[in-house]
Formats: structure tokens, sequence, C-alpha cells
């Protein structure tokens, strides 16, 4: 028993080191990394390279793999891709890590088969390769239990990484900013932390232990890119018991998962009547963390869950214009059937069958919002009970109906842990579930006829069976047909309206009275009853179907196709099949490298990153941008103007583009001699927030050790103001300027190091990092604040968030006594605190004024600020009302400003 | 702009028709006056490193002896190579609808694929396909020829018994000899496990264990447990009925780590490659594996045979297990083709080998259809890792069947 634990430990510390990469990777930047363990295998394979086919030593090829290589990896990924993925919404994330996680590997066999003549080793199943330490291993006794070389230096790794590890979060200043840009993302920025930089400290962070990981288990799982697959998985698993978040509590349960593996193999021995349990563990502690520790997580910073659609650029073509690209293929299409060779047309009625499958991606995903990877094995389901059920001497019409209706049933199934769900916990459910269908419920001999599987007929529709390719082509292209009639009348009628508005903002949809749960739940069935029929097709097409036919891999790799297409409309669906039966069969007609392949679908990932809504609809804005072009230049110049229907300007989810100095001329209002300039200004600020323009034309002006008090009422847009002053909103018009310069295009962390300093409505803290490490993000040396509040010296251990709300608001501003801004900006600071403190919090105001710093205070409640203000504006629906000194206020003028009469 | 993506898609799938169409309608059937036309479908590359590519030399050679000698009846055999499956089932029958549909061939030799999806097309095209019938789409098939019978039988057909009694032989006797049967968690592998478990009770040997807990996707990076569970029976011989030498290097350190003195066996291990790395190959010293055809160490006139058709194929090729399948599954469907006349057609060809067809050579023992569409041949070799090389423990030999429980 002790034997297991202390082996089960040596084991869990791969899961714990490549898990450790996963949560930290996913915390700092959003994006969860299915290509986790195929950087792994890259790095393995960069080792393997180097010891066996360079003749380095073993321990040197160890440290330049992971230690140069896979950090390189990941600062070469992170500018090619996860950078843009981070914005990029959920669906592509996925898609693009999981294209990693299929191109990479190829990707680097594919070098080394071309670089064989330079004297790289080949990569075949000959291929023993060694871990670090002597081989064979050496043997060490330790009374309970026998370890070998190999294992101890695991060990010893994976303690020096968590020992390393944990130094480097806590104790340098680069760790620092990774656990602010975890602990609030926005806030980050505002405290000059670069967050692009930190994410790709993140991401070489990230790779070095996916690479250290893949090192270590090398010698254990050997050269094969799957195999590590299996690992990422159980190492998700981890990842999911650290909450996704914390990276001690991943790196125990990786030790954890090590033991109870052990155990389970050891004393599971009552589990042996069902295949594939006792191996499924892994997955089915996945599922069940998922279940109870992340039910209600929060969105994590910095990714939009959102996928908003891309505006519809064939809005202005006549309804005939717009099919007739379709028509086209189809007469295409029909003309191919009846003229080629049974082979072509085999090929086409097997993409026909596989567009079928990718439309319930449409539904599920490019109407429903939600990603669900465990679609192959509805299919599957679908295929094996229609089997099983046929060959129980049911009609096969029946059996069929079974095989969808079964489909469906399971996908009811998910659709009830998806109800509480959102997000990549959906997705991560999905997969769980997938890979448990696969390695469980796929394996008892009684559904699945064992490896047999089941023989299927053909249909007779009277004019032919199912056995003719062109039968089928014809079948299938009326079974997509309807799909798409359901399809659009789904997204027209009432209830499609209703899924729509839950996926664009579920919070609201509850509200107004629609059910989340049970418009997913009506998505969730309907896309598993089409992938159900996608399923007993292709076995019909077949012939028969086992249970290894349609594993779950393959829906990861569908889903990836179907997105690059498009997965907002059938017409994806369709292209996404069809280069999918076609393109295998294109490269080795042409004679490449499989590997090309898959290299090809990879890079898809990185297209993804940039134009997150697919191949389709990038084709259909490139020539929309052709079409106002050539329009645009026989009307007018203005090409923003001349345009009626602009989607790239009216639709939402399109960025809001900073104007530049061209708009203003840089030559609006010189400095008068006799009124110094002001230290810092907004001209003629329009912005919005969430496709709603909210401030209008701001003017604004604080001069350098004056206090300006932006008073106004709930709604006025004053939070917008700071935001804008800040950066954390983009401008649609007008400029920020500071000291002169123009900061309008820059990034929030630049202006902070300019000495913009906003603190931000609510506290400007960040609540994981201790009253010490707070400080440390604004200043070198917190000890002048200890010694000017000593209030927070005592408290420096503590978590921020722990404080009280006073104690949080000075531990804001207190950074700034020492290190004093140019500009400070105060959002409600007194806002939900004890007039006390109000007090002291407006003292150290005054002292920043005497230090020359610009203030500029924003309040709902005038009284405080007006106590201690040089000049007063009044806000109201987005523009500055009024402006003048302080002694220019009485009560008549407020009550103008806040109840709007003038 | 769709339109022209669709179409050239297609424009280029119809030029690769065009380049093909000349030959695929002018031998429908794959064969002509002159040639018979045969491809083969491989699982060359795969995610897992499985490969048995070396099939495609092995078929090469033993056809190429044929052409040497005048063909089959007249005809040259004009063999087109494998494709490679990928150990992927759909790409196997894509490859299997490719060789037969767009090649045109006439029969499908070698098919050595573990995962082959092509099985339920071929039978119903009712082409001819020739390998190693490892897996149940072969079994109880028209048109699938396992060069030693199926391997998958069903339950109540003939399950073999040679491994057990060669065993028995080379151990001097069974009796009171414990026997532990390792297999991992895929129903795959607990099948081989009950039939293997058969063959050494049938031999007199005492079962002490048939145990599943072995992860099937890959190694365990633990083997602690399960290695103990085996120690604790304290059996004489442990066979492992699990793929891959990493698999079975993993077990074997893990038995030898924990003690084990016993014999430990598999079918796996004949492998050239193996002996390649000395640390690997200390790992397998000891190793008895069983090849199901007679080891190139042997002195048989077969088998120099075999030797010299590779040589002059492929001078300097290592002699493989995959090797020696394509090359017999080559031989067997000579022989049929030889037997089914001048006038060869599928429907010829198939009422020949599911006539009485029956044939013994001591390369692969015996084998006769349709007896061996349901059962394997019952035939297999010992050989030992012995000093870092492969020693002949018990030549090619051919036991009688017994009834698979269910």
């Amino acid at each position: 028993m002790i034997g297991y634990i202390l082996s089960g430990l040596v084991t869990g510390a791969i899961f714990a080191v490549l898990g450790s990469g996963l949560t930290l990777s996913y915390a700092a930047t959003g994006v969860f990394n299915f290509a986790h363990g195929a950087i792994g295998f890259l790095t393995a394979l960069v080792y393997y390279e180097l010891y066996a086919g360079l003749g380095l030593p073993r321990w040197i090829a160890a440290l330049v793999a992971a230690g140069l290589f896979a950090p390189l990896v990941g600062l070469a990924l992170h500018r090619a891709m996860f950078r843009g993925l981070a914005g990029a919404g959920e669906t592509a994330q996925i898609v693009g890590t999981i294209g990693l996680t299929i191109a990479l590997p190829a990707l680097g066999l594919f070098l080394v088969e071309l670089a064989l003549p330079l004297g790289l080793a080949p990569i075949d199943v000959s291929v023993q390769p060694r871990g670090v330490g002597p081989a064979p291993p050496a043997l060490f006794d330790l009374g309970i239990v026998t370890l070998d070389s190999d294992q101890l230096i695991t060990f010893g790794f994976a303690v020096l990484a968590a020992a390393g590890l944990w130094a480097f979060m806590r104790h340098t200043p680069y760790g620092l900013r990774m656990r602010a840009c975890v602990d609030r993302r926005g806030l980050a920025g505002l405290r000059g932390i670069d967050p692009d930089s930190t994410s790709a400290l993140a991401w070489m962070l990230s790779c070095l232990l996916a690479g250290l990981a893949g090192v270590l288990a090398l010698p254990i799982v050997g050269l094969d890119a799957h195999a590590y697959t299996v690992l990422l998985f159980a190492s998700a698993t981890a990842a999911v018991f650290g909450r996704l978040r914390s990276i001690p509590w991943t790196f125990a349960a990786g030790l954890g998962l090590g033991v109870v593996t052990n155990l389970v193999a050891g004393y599971g021995s009552f589990l042996q009547e069902i295949t594939g349990l006792r191996s499924a563990v892994p997955v089915i502690l996945l599922f069940l963390g998922l279940l109870l520790l992340n039910r209600s997580r929060e969105r994590v910073a910095g990714s939009s869950a959102e996928d908003t659609p891309p505006p519809d650029y064939r809005a202005d073509l006549p309804p005939w214009r717009r099919r007739l690209p379709w028509l086209a293929g189809l007469a295409l299409l029909l003309g191919f059937t009846f003229t080629q060779s049974d082979y072509y047309v085999g090929i086409v009625a097997q993409g026909l069958v596989l567009a079928l499958i990718f439309c319930s991606f449409v539904v599920v995903t490019g109407i429903g919002g939600m990603v669900n990877l465990a679609q192959a094995s509805f299919a599957a389901m679908a295929a094996l009970t229609c089997g099983w059920a046929f060959s129980a001497g049911l009609p096969f019409i029946v059996a069929i109906v079974l095989g969808v209706l079964a489909a469906t049933a399971v996908g009811m199934l998910v659709a009830l842990p998806a109800l509480r769900l959102g997000g990549r916990i959906l997705t991560l459910a999905t997969l769980a579930l997938a890979l448990l269908a696969d390695q469980v419920l796929f394996q008892i001999d009684a559904f699945s006829n064992g490896t047999i599987g089941w023989t299927l007929p053909a249909i007779n529709l009277g004019l032919g069976t199912t056995t003719s390719p062109q039968v089928r082509v014809v079948l299938l292209l009326v079974l997509i047909g309807l799909v798409g009639l359901l399809v659009r009348n789904l997204e027209r009628s009432a209830s499609g309206r209703a899924i729509l508005a839950v996926r664009s903002a579920p919070a609201a949809a509850t509200t107004s009275g629609l059910s989340a749960a049970r418009t997913k739940f009506l998505l969730f069935a309907l896309a598993s009853a089409i992938a159900g029929l996608g399923g007993v097709l292709y076995a019909i097409s077949k012939g028969a179907t086992t249970a290894t036919d349609l594993p779950a891999f393959a829906g990861f790799v569908w889903l990836a196709v179907v997105v690059l297409q498009g997965v907002r409309r059938i017409g994806g669906a369709v292209v996404g099949g069809l280069i999918a039966a076609v393109f295998p069969e294109l490269l080795s007609a042409w004679g490449v490298s499989a590997h090309v392949g898959l290299i090809l679908f990879g890079a898809g990932g990185m297209i993804l990153a940039k134009h997150p809504d697919g191949v389709l609809a990038q084709l259909a804005e490139q020539r929309y941008r052709r079409r106002t072009k050539a329009t645009a230049g026989s009307t007018t110049a203005d090409t923003t103007a001349g345009a009626t229907v602009d989607p790239l300007s009216a639709a939402p989810g399109v960025p809001l583009r900073r104007v530049g100095e061209t708009v203003y001329g840089g030559a609006r209002r010189e400095a008068s001699g006799d009124q110094p300039s002001p230290l810092f200004e907004l001209q003629g600020v329009v912005a919005a927030r969430a496709e709603a323009t909210v401030l209008r034309g701001v003017d604004l002006e604080v001069h350098a050790g004056e206090v300006v008090a932006l008073l106004g009422a709930n709604g006025a847009g004053k939070s917008t103001t700071c935001a804008v002053a800040a950066g954390d909103v983009l401008l649609t018009e007008g400029r920020v300027l500071l000291d002169g310069t123009d900061v309008t295009t820059w990034q929030p962390h630049r202006r902070a190091r300019a000495g913009i300093l906003l603190a931000p409505e609510g506290r400007g803290v960040f609540p994981a990092l201790t009253v010490e490490e707070n400080l440390r993000t604004w200043l070198p040396d917190p000890a002048p604040v200890f010694d000017r509040l000593p209030l927070l010296a005592t408290r420096r251990a503590v978590p921020a968030g722990a404080l009280s709300g006073g104690e949080q608001q000075l531990l804001t501003l207190a950074p700034a006594l020492v290190r004093p801004p140019k500009v400070l900006i105060a959002d409600e600071p007194s806002l939900g605190l004890a007039p006390r403190v109000v007090e002291q919090v407006f003292q150290l105001f005054t002292e920043l004024r005497d230090k020359g710093v610009a203030l500029l205070l924003v309040e709902e409640k005038a009284t405080e600020a007006l106590a201690i203000a040089d000049r007063v504006a009044f806000m109201r629906l987005g523009r500055i009302t009024w402006t003048g000194s302080r002694s220019e206020v009485d009560g008549e003028r407020l009550a103008a400003a806040y109840l709007g009469v003038s | 702009m769709i339109a022209v993506l669709a179409a050239a898609g297609l424009a280029a799938a119809a030029c690769a028709a065009e380049q093909s169409g000349g030959t695929a309608s002018g031998a429908a059937s794959g064969v002509t006056g002159t040639s018979i036309k045969i491809g083969g479908v491989l699982t060359k590359t795969s995610a897992s490193g499985y490969s048995t590519k070396d099939a495609e030399i092995g078929a090469k050679a033993r056809f190429e002896r044929a052409n040497a000698a005048g063909g089959v009846h007249g005809r040259k055999i004009e063999f087109v190579g494998a494709e490679d499956d990928t150990q992927d089932a759909a790409k196997g029958d894509a490859a299997a609808k490719k060789l037969v549909q767009k090649d045109g061939v006439f029969a499908l030799v070698p098919v050595h694929a573990p995962n082959f999806g092509g099985a339920a097309f071929l039978e119903q095209q009712g082409v001819p396909w020739f390998g190693w019938a490892t897996g149940p789409q072969w079994c109880g098939t028209t048109t699938g020829f396992g060069y030693n019978g199926c391997l998958a039988p069903k339950a109540g057909a003939g399950s073999q018994t040679w491994w057990g009694r060669q065993m028995a032989d080379l151990l001097g006797g069974a009796q009171g000899k414990k026997v532990w049967v390792q297999t991992s968690d895929s129903s795959g592998s607990k099948y081989g496990g009950k039939t293997i478990s058969q063959s050494f009770e049938a031999a007199g040997f005492t079962l002490v264990g048939v145990d599943s807990s072995l992860p099937a996707a890959a190694p365990p990076p633990d083997w602690l447990p399960h290695v103990n569970k085996i120690m604790a029976t304290k059996p004489d011989v442990v066979v492992s009925v699990i793929a891959g030498t990493k698999f079975n290097a993993g077990l074997y350190a893990g038995l030898k780590k924990a003690g084990y003195q016993g014999v430990l066996t598999d079918a796996t291990s004949y492998d050239a490659n193996i002996l390649k790395d000395p640390a690997q190959a200390q790992a397998f010293e000891g190793v008895i594996a069983a090849p199901m055809f007679e080891p190139f160490e042997s002195t048989a006139p077969e088998i120099e045979q075999l030797r010299k058709d590779v040589e002059a194929v492929a001078p300097g090729t290592q002699l493989t297990q995959h090797l020696a399948i394509g090359y017999w599954a080559a031989d067997i469907f000579l022989k049929v083709a030889d037997q089914a006349g001048k006038d060869l057609t599928r429907e010829k060809f198939l009422s020949v080998a599911n006539g009485t067809f029956s044939y013994e050579n001591a390369g692969f023992g015996r084998i006769a259809y349709p007896k061996d569409h349901d059962e394997p041949n019952g035939c297999g070799a010992l050989v030992k890792i012995s000093g870092g090389a492969f020693q002949v423990a018990k030549n090619m030999k051919c036991f009688d069947n017994v009834p698979l429980k269910p």
C-alpha cells in the first residue's frame, strides 16, 4: 500500500508538472491549450534527435530541449497564434489549439523525415528512447518499494520544477506581474503591467513545463504522439481539480491522481468485468471534478466567451445572387455524380455523409454557441445502436429510427450538465464524456459486438439501393437540404430568436423570462439527432460499423474542419465535409506526405486566430470590400459616409478603430501664452461600450496641481470617461493628450508607465495578492508606504481581498504617495466607505495635489469632492454640460446639473 | 468564390480521374492476357509507431520470383504496391475502394493492418484479399484469406493450442506449472487472453490468473501494481498478450526488477529491431517469442528460398515478422491462382479457393479453406532471445485446435 503510494507519487509527478503548465497558461491568458501534450511530444522528439541523431550527451540534450527549445516554441506560438486567440472567442480558441495538437507532432516528424540526410535518427517502431539517467536504469531498494533511477530523476525534477516555479512566482517581479494578471487582468494594465509580454512569459513557462514533462515521460511512454495526448487528459484532470487557477492545487492533484491510478490498478480487480473502466479513472474524475468544483465559475478575465456573429456581408445582394454560388455548386456536383466513375462519386458521397454530421455542429456551435467535442460519439452511438437493433431482428427502418433516438437521448444526457456549466467547462465535460464513451460504453461487448461490430444492409429507395454511390449522393443532398431548412426555420422562429438571445446575453435572456436551460436542451437534442442520422448513414454506406469506426478524436478534427470553413452556416458544413473527404485523396494523388496535410490543417488554426469566423465569412468579407471599394470610388471619396449599408461600421463586434491625429489635424487649439497648457486633456472624445455610444464628444482638461471634480448622475458616462482616459475603452473619435503628447493609441500599461494612474471604481487592488505584493506592482520598495500608513504595515502579509473597504481604498492610493503619477484619476473613491475613512482618503488627495499631481475626481455624491476641487465639470448623457471654477458652483447649479434642468 | 473553390476541388479530382480512367475501364477485374494486377493495404505509419510496411517487400519478393519463373499461366503479377491505412478503419476502407475501383486490381495482397476497415466492401464486391487475419473482420468471410487462418474465431469454432503445447514441450512438460496471462483493458486484448489461456490449459498448464488491468491506450506510467499482482501468484510462465514493444519492455523490466525468475513469452518480440539497442536487448534477454511462421534462423529450404527472394528484390533487407507475413500471403495467393487455371476471374478464383483448397508448406505450416476462414491453422514456432540474438527453440509445428469456450 505505501509502496503503491510512493511509486504513485512518482507517476503523479509527471501529471503534476504537465498540469501545472496547463493551469498556468490558462489562468494567465484564458486560453485552454489542448496542444499542451503535443508540445511535450515535440520537445521529447527534439531531445531524442539531439542525443540519438546528433550524438549530444543526454543531459545536455534534455537541457537544450526542455530549457531552450520548449520556451522558444511557447514564444513563437504566442506571437503566431495565442495572442490572437485570446480575444477570438471560445470556439476559435478550442479549435485553434486542437489544430496544433494535430499539426505540431506532424510538423516535427515531417522535419525529421526531411532532415534524415543530415544525420537525424529515423522515427519508427524500433525507436526505444532513453531517459536522462543511466540505461538500463539502476535500481534503488527503499525497503518498501524498489524505484529505478528514471523514477527518481523524474521525481527529483518535478520537485525542482515545483520549487523553481514557486520561487519564480513568489519572489521575482515577473512572477508578481503574472500573478497580478491572473488575479485582475484589467487592473494589471492600469498598473503599467504589459499583459502581452506577461502572456508571452506565461506561454514560455507553460511550454517549459510541458517540455520538461515530455522529456521525463519519454522513457515511459515512448515517442508516441497519441500517448502524449492521453497524458494531457490526465493532466487536465489535475488542472480541473486545481480549479484551472491554482498551481499548487494542480500540482497536488496531479500527485494524487498518480496515487489513485496506482491504487485502482492494484486493488480494483472487482472492476475487471467492465472493460475500460479502470483505465478511465482519470476521465471519470475529470468529469466529476468539472461538475462539482467548477459549476458557477465566472468567465476568465481577458477572454471573450461570447462569439459575436460576423456582419452579413452579403446583405446588399439580391436573394438570387446570394444563392447563385450554391446552386451552381449543386449543379456541378450533380453533373459530376452522373458522369464520373464510382470511385470518385464514392468519395463525394463520403464527403456528404461527413457534411451531414457536420450540420450538427452548425446547430450546437453555430447557433447555440456551445462547443461539443462528443459529436463523433453521438454518431457512433447511433450507428452501433442501429446495428445492434437490426441484428436483434428488428426491421431496418425501426433500427435506423432507434439509432437516431439513442443519439438524441445521449445528447439530452450530455445537455443536463450543460445546463449548469458554461463555456470551456462544458467543452471539457463533453470531452470527458466522449472519452468515457470510447473507453467504457463502446467496449461493452453486448452493445458493440466486440471488435467484430455489426453489418448493415443497404437502404432500398425503390429507384436504387445505397450501395450505389450516385443514390447515396442524391439521398444525402436531400437530407442536408432538409436539415438546412430546419436550421433556417429554427433561426427565424420564436424559439430560434430565444436561442440567439440566450447565446448573446445569457443573463439578460434569463431576466426577460427566456429559459436558457430549455433552449440549450433543445439544441443539444437536435444536434445529436442530426449527428446520429449522419452516423447511421456513415455505417450504412460502409456496410458495417465497429466501435472504433468513429473515435472520439475524429470529433475534434471534424469540429476543426467545420469551424475553419465557418460554423454558422450549413454551407460551411457542406464545404467542410467535402474537403475532409477530397483533400486526403488529392494529397495521395499528388504523392504529398500525409504529414503535410496535418500541418496545413494546423496552420488553419493560425488563420482562425485572425479570422475567427472561418474561410467562408472571410471570402464574403473580401468580396464585400472589393464591391464597396468599386461603388465608393464612383460615388464619393469618403468611403464610410458614402455607403448606405455598411456592415463594417454598423455591425456589432467589429473593433472600433482608434482615430489618430489626422482627424483633428493636431491644430485644434494652440495653448495661449498666458495660460499654462493642461497636463492632461480629452478632446472631443466619442466612445462606445458594448456597442452603445456612451460618450458623445467630451472635452476635459486637468492642469498640474489641480483637482477637477467630475460630477454627474448615474449613467452620465463618468466611468467610461475614466476608462477612456486610462486606455481601457477605445475611442471612435477624438484624442487623449498627456503633457501635449498624443497618447490616444497607447495601451493602458503604456499610459500607466507614462504617468496616468487610474484608481478604478470599486477597489483597485489585486485581491489574491498580499498587501505588500500589491504595493510592489507599482513600487520597487514599499517601505515608505508603511512608514506613512502604519495600518497597512501591520497587515503587509494579508491578502488584499481580506482587507476592509477603507483599507483597500488606502492601499489603492497609497503607492501614488511614494511614486506620484502625473495624473491620478479616481473613480468613485468614496463609494461605500465610512465617513471617517472618506476623510482619510481625501486627505491623501490633498497631499497629492500639493505634490503637483493633476487629479480628476469622479463622484456621484458631490459633497466631499467639491470640498477640495479647484474646478468642477458636470456631465450628463455623455457630454460635459458645464465647466467652471469651484466658486461658481452653488446649489442651483448643482440641482440643474443632476436633474437636467438648464 | 465558394463555387470557384468547390469547382477547383472537383476539377482537380476529375483530372485525376481522367489520368487513370483508361486503366480502370480497360481491365475491370484486374486480369489481362499478360498480367494480373495486385495491390495491398498495410499500416505503414501510425500514431503509435506500429508499422507493417515490411510486408510490401515480402510480397514483392515472392511475386518477383513467380514472374521470373514465367508468371501464373503466362500472366505476370503487376504489383502496384501497398496503400497506407495509418491504422484508421475509414482510411483502410478508402484504400480498398481506391485499389478496386480506381486502380482496378484483381485482388488485395497483402492486407496487413490490425484495424482494417475495407472488409465489408471487399466482401460485397467479391474481391479476394490475403494477409494476416488478426481481426474478426476477416473471419467468416468468403473473400478474406488469412495466411494462417482466422485468428479471431467465434465461440465454438476451433482455437489454437500450439502455443501452450510447444511451450510444454520446450519446458519438459506442463504438469504443475503455473501460467499468468496478462492482457490490456480492451475487448481485443481480452479476447486474445481468452484464446491463449485456453491454449495453455489445453497443454496441461495451471492457469493462475488472467488480468486485463493494463490501460490500452498507452503504457501505464507505473508498473508496480501490475507487477505485484503477478508476483503474488508465483507463476512459472507469464504470457503477455499486449501489443507493442513498449508495453512488453515495461512489463518485463518491472518483473525482473521485482525478482521474477520464470519464463516470459509473447507473440510480438520476434523482431530484429528489439536487438538493435543493447539496453533493450538486455531487457528482453531470455524472452520466448512465438512467431506464427518458420523462424529465419531455421535451416528449412523454404526459408533459404525466402532469403534468396528478398535478397533479389531488396538486398540487405532485415528480415522481419511483417516481411514474412507478406511473403507467405503472396505465396498462398499464387498457389490458388495457379490452381484456378488459365481462365482467371474472381468468381473462378474464389470457387477454387473455397472449394477444397489445401496447401502445406514448412514456412507457415498448413492451410485449408474454407475451414480456415473460421479458425486458425494451429501452427507456430518458438524463438528464444539469448545473448542478444534469436535462437530457434521450437520449429514450426501444427497442432489440433479445440473449440473456443464461450
